[in-house]
């Protein structure tokens, strides 16, 4: 299977986290999606996870042997698409 | 403040449903989408689709989005393009990065009375040895290269997954002059419908069952130039020793889809989790309304389905807002919506249809126990 | 159902699954042939005959049926079944030769008189064909149906032919 799935590859491509990285963070307490993304930043690049949320999650399901629900979900925070601070700024949301 | 009566996210064929519905009814409606075309992915369906005549059964998907489109430009609905919504607030404030005639952008705010969330879903990847390696993509982005774009994403391609995404960009793919030299699927049987997979075999695409992709083999610049496959045990596990390898310059993962729930995630709707939708999905009511009240859901942000499918609950959500802005009188909103709620029980027939059927009633059911009555307050998450 | 593992199906299982124009039916000429064999809410080749010869009903979910004795093998249904499993079969086209009527999305599309490769339903070449009818009217929204010919004993095999390069 490690043949296969290698620790080194890439899992979240925005922030170039690999497998070995999140198993490493599983082994130090993290037990769902947002435990892993605290410890190693998977899923806190441009795509906010949109990407490698699935594969974290299949990570979680076989090293903690629990099902896919049980990994829970990142925390959405606006703004859910990238945008400048200059037209933040100018906007002057709410 | 810019004020609306109805703002819509997402203009694909749920969003647009939505917005025509509330606009006939006479609802000042705003769809905004950050795509440089309205349509979502209608305008890359360039295959008649199944359905009955009532759902125009037997016209391509691209020429159902001319037809709404057209229908909503009659209806006086509003859309703005390149434009992103990337936040919602208590309030019912809706924060937009609008795009602007010269390539700007500005950020606004706009004041809806209320929001339909049709924003669609996103696709899954597979991870395998070289699956970030250039030519490795998803089949919907395949599809748009092809389909939208005019590229052709490579000669020869291994499509893995045989949904009907698969099977249909297998076909697309092919339109379009490239080779899918392998069809890879880790089940024992054929996903999608079996007259899609019987129009590729005709054409020569050799289709493995129970074989996985395990790895995409770069050449000197790093892009795919080899693909290696393995049939897989019973727990989907590859059996060493069968490997083979393809010579491929593109690999397609249709590997499925899910919804794209950020937005309601970030108004703490009650969500719940349905594998048969693609995962964690906002709870609705008959009306597609989420728990926080004047917050509406249509299309495969709620679970995901097909086109026709996403068209009816837009429909719905549609007519359900204008029926709480008392723009249509109740008799006629809920007749209307039985009808669309009868033709949805259509579509969800058969062996393909009733997986679904059942999954949707399960989330109603699951909205009545949890939800009850939707909440009039937005509440964020602290 | 084979055709779950495999993607096509065997002329065998397909006449067990779905109701197909007899022999008798065969010796009077061109008819459809509906390789329709998954219950799916779909019914457009219902709408498409002008004669109703294409029976669907409710629910949609119905397999498609074929009144033989209606059908006249026009085609028009080909074209309009989005899973593009109809087509037209002719055992009697001639003393030795049959013809069969598919549709044809790819380019280039054939011409009338040329000679192409006749394949099964798993895609392979079983013999050789001749294109004798190009239908591709405005109606048909791109969708060409191709009429080849080809010789008697292949004629439950042959679905389609060998998919060309443009140039």
């Amino acid at each position: 299977m490690s043949e296969i799935m290698p620790d080194d590859m890439i899992v979240c491509r925005c922030e170039e986290i690999t497998v070995g990285e999140i198993k490493q963070s599983i082994r130090e307490g993290a037990k769902d999606i947002t435990g892993v993304k605290r410890r190693v930043r998977a899923g806190m690049g441009l795509c906010q996870g949109r990407t490698c949320e699935k594969l974290v999650q299949q990570i979680l399901c076989s090293e903690l042997n629990i099902c896919p629900e049980q990994t829970g979900r990142s925390t959405a925070r606006p703004p859910v698409r990238p945008v400048t601070f200059g037209e933040l700024a100018e906007g002057g949301v709410v | 403040m810019i004020e609306k009566d109805v703002v819509i996210v997402g203009a694909g064929p749920a969003g647009l449903a939505a917005g025509i519905e509330a606009s006939k009814a006479g609802a000042n409606v705003l769809i905004i989408d950050l795509n440089i075309k309205p349509g979502g992915q209608l305008f890359k369906q360039i295959h008649k689709f199944f359905g009955s005549s009532a759902h125009r059964s037997g016209t391509r998907g691209m020429d159902i989005g001319m037809l709404l489109l057209r229908e909503a430009e009659e209806n006086g609905v509003e859309i703005w393009l390149k434009s992103t919504v990337i936040g919602l607030f208590p309030g019912n404030k809706v924060a937009v990065e609008k795009g602007l005639e010269n390539e700007a952008k500005e950020v606004v705010t706009i004041l809806a009375k209320k929001i339909i969330v049709a924003t669609g879903a996103s696709e899954n990847v597979v991870r395998f040895k070289g699956w970030t390696k250039p030519g490795v993509m998803g089949a919907g982005a395949a599809q748009t290269m092809i389909n939208v774009n005019h590229v052709k994403p490579g000669e020869k391609v291994v499509m893995l997954g045989s949904g009907n995404v698969g099977l249909i960009v297998s076909y697309q793919l092919m339109q379009a002059g490239c080779d899918v030299v392998a069809l890879v699927e880790a089940a024992p049987k054929i996903g999608g419908y079996a007259v899609h997979a019987a129009k590729i075999r005709r054409a020569g695409v050799p289709i493995y069952m129970k074989h996985t992709i395990i790895e995409a083999i770069g050449d000197e610049t790093d892009c795919v130039k080899e693909v290696v496959i393995a049939e897989v045990d019973d727990k989907f596990q590859p059996i060493s020793g069968t490997e083979k390898v393809i010579e491929a310059d593109c690999v397609a993962i249709a590997a499925g889809l899910k919804p794209t729930v950020e937005l309601t995630r970030l108004l703490n709707c009650e969500f719940t989790f349905n594998g048969v939708f693609g995962g964690f999905i906002p709870l609705h009511n008959k009306n597609m309304e989420t728990s926080v009240e004047g917050v509406y859901v249509a299309g495969d942000a709620t679970g995901v389905e097909e086109a026709n499918t996403a068209l009816e609950e837009g429909r719905i959500a549609g007519i359900a807002a204008a029926q709480s802005l008392s723009l249509i009188a109740d008799k006629e909103a809920e007749e209307k919506k039985d009808a669309i709620w009868k033709r949805l029980e259509m579509l969800r027939l058969g062996p393909f249809g009733e997986r679904r059927l059942s999954a949707k009633e399960v989330v109603l059911a699951e909205y009545l126990n949890k939800v009850g009555m939707p909440q009039a307050e937005i509440k964020l998450k602290g | 159902m084979a055709l779950e593992n495999t993607g096509y199906l065997e002329y065998e299982e397909l006449v067990q699954i779905q109701t197909i124009p007899d022999e008798e039916r065969f010796k009077k000429g061109a008819v459809a042939v509906i390789e329709c064999v998954q219950q799916i809410p779909c019914n457009p080749c219902e709408a498409a005959c002008s004669r109703k010869a294409i029976i669907i009903g409710n629910p949609i979910t119905n397999l498609p049926i074929v009144n033989g004795d209606e059908c006249t093998g026009c085609g028009i249904c080909v074209s309009k079944c989005p899973g593009m499993a109809i087509f037209i079969v002719n055992k009697v086209h001639s003393e030795t030769k049959a013809t069969v009527a598919f549709p044809y999305e790819y380019f280039p599309i054939p011409t009338e008189g040329e000679e192409v490769k006749a394949v099964n339903r798993k895609g392979e070449v079983v013999c050789d064909g001749k294109v004798i009818k190009v239908m591709n009217p405005k109606a048909f929204d791109h969708t060409p149906v191709i009429t080849i010919e080809i010789p008697k004993e292949y004629v439950d095999q042959v679905r389609s032919i060998q998919r060309r390069r443009a140039e």
